[in-house]
Order: C-alpha cells, then sequence, then structure tokens
C-alpha cells in the first residue's frame, strides 16, 4: 500500500471519524470503568483507524466501523470477564409471558414508579452490574446503532444482539426494580 | 399474533423497525391485551430512563487535544523501556505506566499512517485550538454537530411537547439558561433538544424542522471563543456571521452572555428568518 492510497483513506475518514470521539469515549468510559483507561482505548482505537484508514470504503458505515475497532481494542486489552451469568452464552430469548391481569397491573405498577424515580446514579449502578457485553448493547443501542450494525461492532449475529439486548435490558429492569429507594 | 410473538419484537415495534403490516399487528394487540400493553409500557420507561438520565461522557479536549499533538511524537532511542500490559495484573497496578504502554502499542499504526497525521492532526486544531482559534473552528464545529445530529437515528433527549416542555428539561443538566424564546410555528415546527458539546463546552441543541429539512440551533455560553469582530451581517438587532461549509449554512451570533450557531441545508433565507425569530422582537 503507498503513501497516496493512506492519503485518500486518511482523507476519507479524517474529518467525518472526529465527530464520533464522544460516542466512542462515552462507551469506553462505561467499559474501562475510569477515565484514565478510556482515553487510552480512545486513543487506541483512533491510531487503530488510521493504520486502516485506507481500507475504509467511503460511503460506508464509518460509525460502525469505528466501534468495531473500539470494542476489539478493548477485548484485546481489557476484557477480563467472560462468564457472566446474565449474557453466559446464551443466545436466545425466553420471553416474558403475561401473568394474570391483576398481578400484572400491581406489579408493573410498582416497576413503572422504580423507572420513573431512578437517579441517574442508580441507572448507572444498574448498568455498570451487567456483564461487559450486556453493556456494550445496550450503550450500542443507545447510540443509535442498529442491530445489524451492533452485530457488525461485536462479532456476532444479529440474531444473538437481539437476545443479548433483551436479555440485557430485563436485567436492568430487574436491578431497578428490586431497588431500595 | 400472540403474546409471544409481541413480546419477541416490542423493542422493535417502540424503535419503528417493523414493516407497516407488522407494526400494526403489534399495535391490535396491544390494544387489546393489557399484559402486553404494560410489558410495552415499562419498556418504554426503561428507554426513558436511560436516554435522558443515564450520565453521558464528553471526551474530555485534552483527549482531544492529545490525539492531534502526540501522534506524530517518536520515542526518544533513549527513552527506558516499558513493561507490556501483559505484565500487569490489574488496571489499579497500571497508572504509571498506562500512557506509555499504549501509546506504544498505537505508535506502529501511527507511523503507518504519517500522511494521515499530516491532515488529521490539522482537522482537531481546526476545531479545538485553543489559541490561534478562528470563527472557522466554531464553523467547523457547529457543522460537525449538526452532521452528527443527523446522523443520529435518536437525535433528541427531549421529544418536543412545545418549548415549555423543552426548555425546562435543560433545567440541572446544563451551567447556564438557555433563552430561547421562539416556540416553534408552522414553518419552523421545535422538533427536540438534547444536550451537547460546543468546542469545550456543554451546549443546548434545540431543533426545529422547515418541510423535510432539519436545523439545528446550539446555545452555548458565549465567553472565551474566538467571536468575529469583522464581516458582519446585521439581522434585526443581531449581528451575524453568515457563511457556509460542506454545504451547510451556518449562522453564528452571540446574544449577550450566550452564543447561537445555527446550521442547515435550507436557504439562507430560511435560516435567517428562523435567527431572527429565534432573537425575538427588536
Amino acid at each position: 500500500m503507498g503513501a497516496g492510497d493512506d492519503r485518500e483513506g486518511a482523507e476519507a475518514v479524517g474529518h467525518e471519524a472526529l465527530a464520533y470521539a464522544d460516542g466512542l469515549y462515552n462507551l469506553a468510559r462505561y467499559l474501562t470503568k475510569n477515565e484514565s483507561d478510556a482515553e487510552d482505548l480512545v486513543q487506541e482505537t483512533y491510531g487503530r483507524a488510521l493504520k486502516s484508514a485506507a481500507q475504509f470504503t467511503p460511503g460506508t458505515n464509518l460509525k460502525a466501523w469505528l466501534f468495531r475497532i473500539l470494542r476489539n481494542a478493548f477485548v484485546s486489552h481489557y476484557r477480563r470477564e467472560r462468564h457472566n451469568p446474565i449474557t453466559g452464552g446464551l443466545d436466545t430469548v425466553t420471553p416474558r409471558l403475561p401473568v394474570p391481569e391483576d398481578i400484572g397491573r400491581r406489579r408493573d405498577s410498582v416497576e413503572i414508579d422504580r423507572l420513573r424515580k431512578a437517579a441517574a446514579e442508580d441507572i448507572q449502578r444498574a448498568l455498570m452490574a451487567l456483564s461487559e457485553e450486556a453493556r456494550t448493547v445496550i450503550l450500542l443501542d443507545l447510540e443509535g446503532l442498529s442491530e445489524t450494525e451492533t452485530a457488525d461492532v461485536i462479532g456476532c449475529a444479529v440474531g444473538t444482539v437481539k437476545s443479548r439486548l433483551s436479555r440485557a435490558r430485563a436485567a436492568l429492569r430487574q436491578t431497578l426494580r428490586d431497588w431500595e429507594p | 399474533m400472540d403474546c409471544h410473538d409481541v413480546l419477541l419484537v416490542l423493542l422493535d415495534y417502540q424503535q419503528g423497525r417493523l414493516a407497516p403490516e407488522a407494526h400494526r399487528h403489534v399495535r391490535a394487540h396491544l390494544d387489546g391485551c393489557a399484559s402486553c400493553a404494560h410489558e410495552d409500557r415499562l419498556e418504554h420507561e426503561l428507554t426513558q430512563a436511560l436516554e435522558r438520565r443515564l450520565p453521558q461522557y464528553a471526551a474530555p479536549l485534552s483527549l482531544k487535544r492529545r490525539l492531534a499533538a502526540q501522534w506524530p511524537v517518536e520515542p526518544s532511542p533513549s527513552e527506558p523501556p516499558r513493561s507490556s500490559l501483559s505484565q500487569r495484573s490489574s488496571l489499579s497496578q497500571r497508572s504509571s505506566l498506562r500512557r506509555t504502554s499504549w501509546l506504544r502499542s498505537w505508535m506502529p499504526a501511527a507511523a503507518a499512517a504519517v500522511i494521515v497525521l499530516a491532515l488529521a492532526p490539522l482537522a482537531w486544531q481546526r476545531v479545538l485550538g485553543p489559541a490561534g482559534a478562528s470563527p472557522d473552528a466554531m464553523v467547523t464545529e457547529a457543522v460537525n454537530d449538526h452532521v452528527r445530529l443527523l446522523q443520529s437515528e435518536r437525535p433528541f433527549e427531549i421529544e418536543s411537547g412545545g418549548i415549555h416542555q423543552v426548555i425546562p428539561w435543560f433545567a440541572g443538566r446544563l451551567d447556564f439558561a438557555p433563552t430561547v424564546r421562539f416556540p416553534g410555528d408552522a414553518d419552523f415546527p421545535l422538533r427536540g433538544g438534547a444536550v451537547g458539546y460546543f468546542v469545550d463546552r456543554k451546549a443546548a441543541t434545540l431543533v426545529y424542522g422547515r418541510r423535510l429539512h432539519t436545523l439545528s440551533v446550539f446555545v452555548f455560553r458565549a465567553d472565551g471563543l474566538p467571536w468575529p469582530h469583522s464581516g458582519l451581517e446585521k439581522l434585526g438587532r443581531l449581528e451575524v456571521l453568515r457563511t457556509a461549509a460542506r454545504g451547510f449554512n451556518v449562522l453564528l451570533w452571540r446574544d449577550g452572555e450566550l452564543g447561537f450557531a445555527l446550521v442547515s441545508d435550507v436557504d439562507p433565507r430560511d435560516l435567517s428568518l428562523l435567527a431572527s425569530k429565534l432573537a425575538g422582537p427588536a
């Protein structure tokens, strides 16, 4: 690959890539759990992205590409937890079946009340209690990535993303519901 | 469609990812099934909690500057060797060595992309440059923020229920009061708002519509920014910088202690009209 290819790749990526620094840093903060490691992870991400800039196809999804690089960099250097029961490799969804209406209403009114009253730190604590994979799918969903894009970022099937997201949200809801204000 | 089917696609339904026919089927089921309707409400509440209250962390300015300033630096040959990441047992033990080891890990990438380094840092500096920053940097920042908003599938943290819902929503989320009195109208409906960043500070982002176009208004503290002193255009009681970048029309102006950046691909006359409405009566 020549310098000309590098230049063209960089020009294609350069300006737009900068716009995603905040989103990348936000995910990095929630993955690494501290400021310094998050900054290092974002630096690593841009370093890797620039190295591969010539391989990026202009017009394709730069945002998802950058998030995939960050995720891979994180896995390379930081990932420790692999057997958290919240994901635990279970990639199928058991839908929450309806419960009898009167019981359901009482339960749901409590849960809705808890969700509405949950403070920022409660939500953050509940999110941080999830496994890294569960946290990632929640945050990528919040970042606006589609399930297909998220599947590309974390390297799994779209159905797996759907099941992980559903399980992660169910775990979040349970944590917040059981929270004692 | 039964409860099982509906619960499987409930998030897709809420996020508008279903085909119209499937969307109608889910809607019909929810209308007739109290239990699934409760589940729908709970998932909606969780989404609201995450989107509106989960803390969001913006990349520190120092990080953005470091990306620009440090990339081309090669380690000195006399620099002592560092430990590798694999030799450390925990994140907490790495603090003194962390940055240099990471620097080493991506240094080959930087070296391989030396041409890139000549380009991207300049872009960062244009946006962020502390000293010598120019109004151009503010224009670039405004356009970048607008593009980011356009690319987001969920650009709003607060959907518009009117200016009296949107503006109070910012209370406690900003270190200033975003004084915007224009509630939107039939020509420029207020679509929603969000908290963002403009250069190095928090900003209130308000989004108005103009037919199918999106107009972003960023409101932020005006102090310490490289405001232009020449080339300004009189617009009612305002003095605005009118320019264009990357196909977008941009207006920048100060109004008291607040700064405003208005960006869109609409006709410049429409941009002026909205700016006048935002400024209020003379």
